[in-house]
């Protein structure tokens, strides 16, 4: 695989080939639809400004994200499954991207924005207050969004709402979304590793710093975008670039890559160290993986960052 | 498919479990055949199974000191190969790290097993079908386990020998954690957590019980385990056909009591055995590897007095 067939054609080429007849992708060919799958392959298919895929490809995938949306609004991570979780964020922002499904968009962020993580309940807020915790330290009135209901807040999850919500034009965000909007971003802020960076989570544990971890430190950069001059954005961003060249995953790559490129920092093309990874393990097959790249791509040869201009009329 | 086995089972009606304890000078000392002899001494019924491999890959880990050494894989999996078994894959679903590639590359798996395409699979995004959890330790009912692993006919946990900052030890048992899928309850699988663990290592080890266990002591983890603590040389490895038995053995070589281990002493009752007079040591003697690991002070509880 050449680096000019991964720039220009092999990403778009595998996720066309291996949309299932339902419309919808699974996290590997032939494995039944996910929606985290089809939001980010719907995502890059419509984000992509190279040779343009064909136009039914995005419409069937939307119709099967509408199926697969819940009664309250909220997306679980396979149809039929009975609880919504933080698919919602990524596949209301890849409708939103794609277009012509408005209602779906505004109830998938209603869902959202009404969804509390658990360390926000009475209960644990009382059992904070007898038994604090003496394993990790963390402001837990800091709020952000959890994986599955029920649970406490992550960075990923809160990253992927806030990336979302920040797609969207303020008039369609109200004053209570706008809130929770700053709270997740103090969230994260909060959960930050002492050295810069993010690991899932947990920057503290028994005292010993965390390791950050380049999938979490990628998204809640993105996700942080409008706070650049702040000293943490810089320090997470000096982590990142000192980590950068000894990533040996594609998917993380991708995602190191996007987060370079919307900071405006130097990287080196992508194309070219996608192709070394992939003849280590044809990237698994990942479809997400995929996804990711295409748009680590497309941000590399755009500038603008996914969500920013690229939305279509509601 | 061990899913369709009769895991529940109260302890004293069970036969002796065996347990396996060989040394090992290190990662790199002919434990190809070390390995090979030891399985054999079992007998096991892998001949025409489709067999899977489940070891603990947490991080991306490039000083080897977290994740189960991929030489031990790379060697279980040729000798259940050679042991006849039909087929022989690797399966783990990291709690941590969505980027299991990263992994898997860090600790150089691709140099001990070969291409890993077809041959290692992500279970955190496999295909997951819903399965009702035949115990209700936890509140958790029912969970989303990945095809792989429902399809399997013989199951193997292969962690590594570490102490845990949440649970005391993090052994067989807890390691089949990393069959949820993250890609239905994230990174971490928060939802255990807050089911409890000790609930979630029973709920999940009755629905899908190891049908063996091996268990990565030639370097262990002590202090701050599973990922912050100190390597730890033990220079064993742990191996037996009831990972209850595995687990209790691999605390007692840890220098712990694995009665006062929560999920272990709950795990005793039900899934398998955890005194020693209902295993049939086999190789070494516990007394004889015994290695004192350092545990967090909030776990000196369950430290072994009077080096029982």
């Amino acid at each position: 695989m050449t680096s000019g067939q991964f720039r220009d054609s092999y990403c778009p080429e595998f996720l066309i080939t291996n949309q299932n007849s339902d419309g919808g992708w699974g996290y590997h060919p032939a494995s039944a639809s996910a929606v985290e799958a089809t939001a980010w392959a719907l995502a890059a298919l419509v984000a992509w400004r190279g040779t343009p895929p064909p136009a039914e490809v995005c419409v069937r995938a939307r119709e099967w994200l509408l199926k697969a949306q819940r009664a309250d609004g909220s997306w679980p991570a396979y149809p039929g499954q009975p609880q919504g979780c933080w698919v919602t964020s990524v596949a209301s922002q890849a409708l939103f991207l794609k277009g012509g499904a408005g209602i779906a968009v505004e109830r998938g962020l209603q869902w959202l924005v009404a969804a509390w993580p658990a360390e926000g309940s009475l209960w644990w807020r009382l059992r904070q207050r007898i038994f604090p915790s003496r394993v990790v330290r963390q402001d837990s009135s800091l709020k952000g969004w959890n994986w599955t209901p029920g649970t406490a807040s992550w960075v990923e999850p809160t990253a992927h709402a806030l990336l979302f919500l920040r797609s969207l034009p303020p008039q369609m965000l109200s004053p209570h979304a706008a809130k929770r909007r700053q709270l997740a971003e103090r969230m994260l802020f909060d959960r930050m590793c002492p050295g810069g960076g993010w690991n899932s989570g947990n920057p503290l544990v028994y005292g010993v710093a965390g390791v950050p971890r380049m999938g979490p430190t990628a998204w809640a950069l993105l996700a942080l975008r409008a706070h650049a001059e702040r000293a943490e954005i810089q320090k997470s961003l000096g982590w990142l670039e000192g980590a950068y060249s000894a990533i040996l995953g594609a998917a993380s790559l991708a995602l190191a890559h996007r987060c370079l490129v919307a900071y405006r920092r130097r990287v080196s093309p992508l194309a070219p160290a996608l192709g070394e990874l992939y003849s280590q393990n044809r990237f698994f097959g990942n479809v997400l993986t995929i996804a990711w790249a295409m748009i680590a791509l497309n941000e590399e040869r755009n500038g603008a960052p996914l969500g920013a201009g690229e939305a279509r009329a509601q | 498919m061990s899913y369709a086995q009769p895991s529940l089972m109260p302890s004293f009606t069970r036969p002796a479990s065996r347990v396996a304890i060989v040394r090992s000078g290190g990662y790199d000392h002919d434990l190809g055949a070390l390995v090979f002899e030891a399985l054999r001494e079992f007998d096991l019924p892998v001949g025409g199974k489709k067999v899977l491999l489940k070891p603990n890959f947490v991080e991306p880990d490039p000083d080897g000191i977290i994740n189960t050494h991929p030489a031990v894989v790379g060697d279980v999996r040729e000798a259940f190969l050679r042991l006849g078994a039909e087929s022989v894959r690797v399966a783990e679903g990291p709690g941590h790290e969505r980027d299991t590639e990263a992994i898997v590359e860090t600790i150089r798996l691709r140099d001990f097993l070969g291409p890993l395409p077809g041959l290692f699979v992500d279970l955190n995004l496999d295909e997951v079908h819903a399965v009702t959890l035949r115990t209700r330790a936890s509140k958790l009912k029912q969970l989303y386990f990945p095809r792989t692993v429902l399809e399997a006919d013989y199951i193997v946990s292969l962690p590594k020998l570490k102490t845990h900052h949440w649970v005391g030890a993090t052994l067989s048992l807890k390691n089949m954690f990393g069959i949820v899928p993250g890609c239905c309850y994230g990174w971490p699988k928060n939802v255990l957590h807050w089911a409890g663990i000790t609930p979630s290592i029973l709920d999940i080890n009755s629905t899908v019980r190891p049908d063996f266990a091996i268990v990565d002591g030639i370097v262990g983890m002590e202090g701050n385990g599973p990922i912050q603590g100190t390597p730890k040389p033990a220079g064993v490895l742990i191996l037996g056909d009831d990972p209850v038995a595995v687990d209790a053995t691999c605390a007692r070589v840890m220098g712990l009591e694995p009665e006062r281990i929560d999920y272990l002493a709950k795990a005793g009752v039900l899934l398998g055995h955890l005194q020693t007079g209902k295993i049939r040591q086999l190789g070494e003697s516990v007394a004889s590897v015994r290695t004192p690991f350092a545990v967090l002070p909030t776990f000196q509880k369950l430290v072994a007095r009077n080096g029982k």
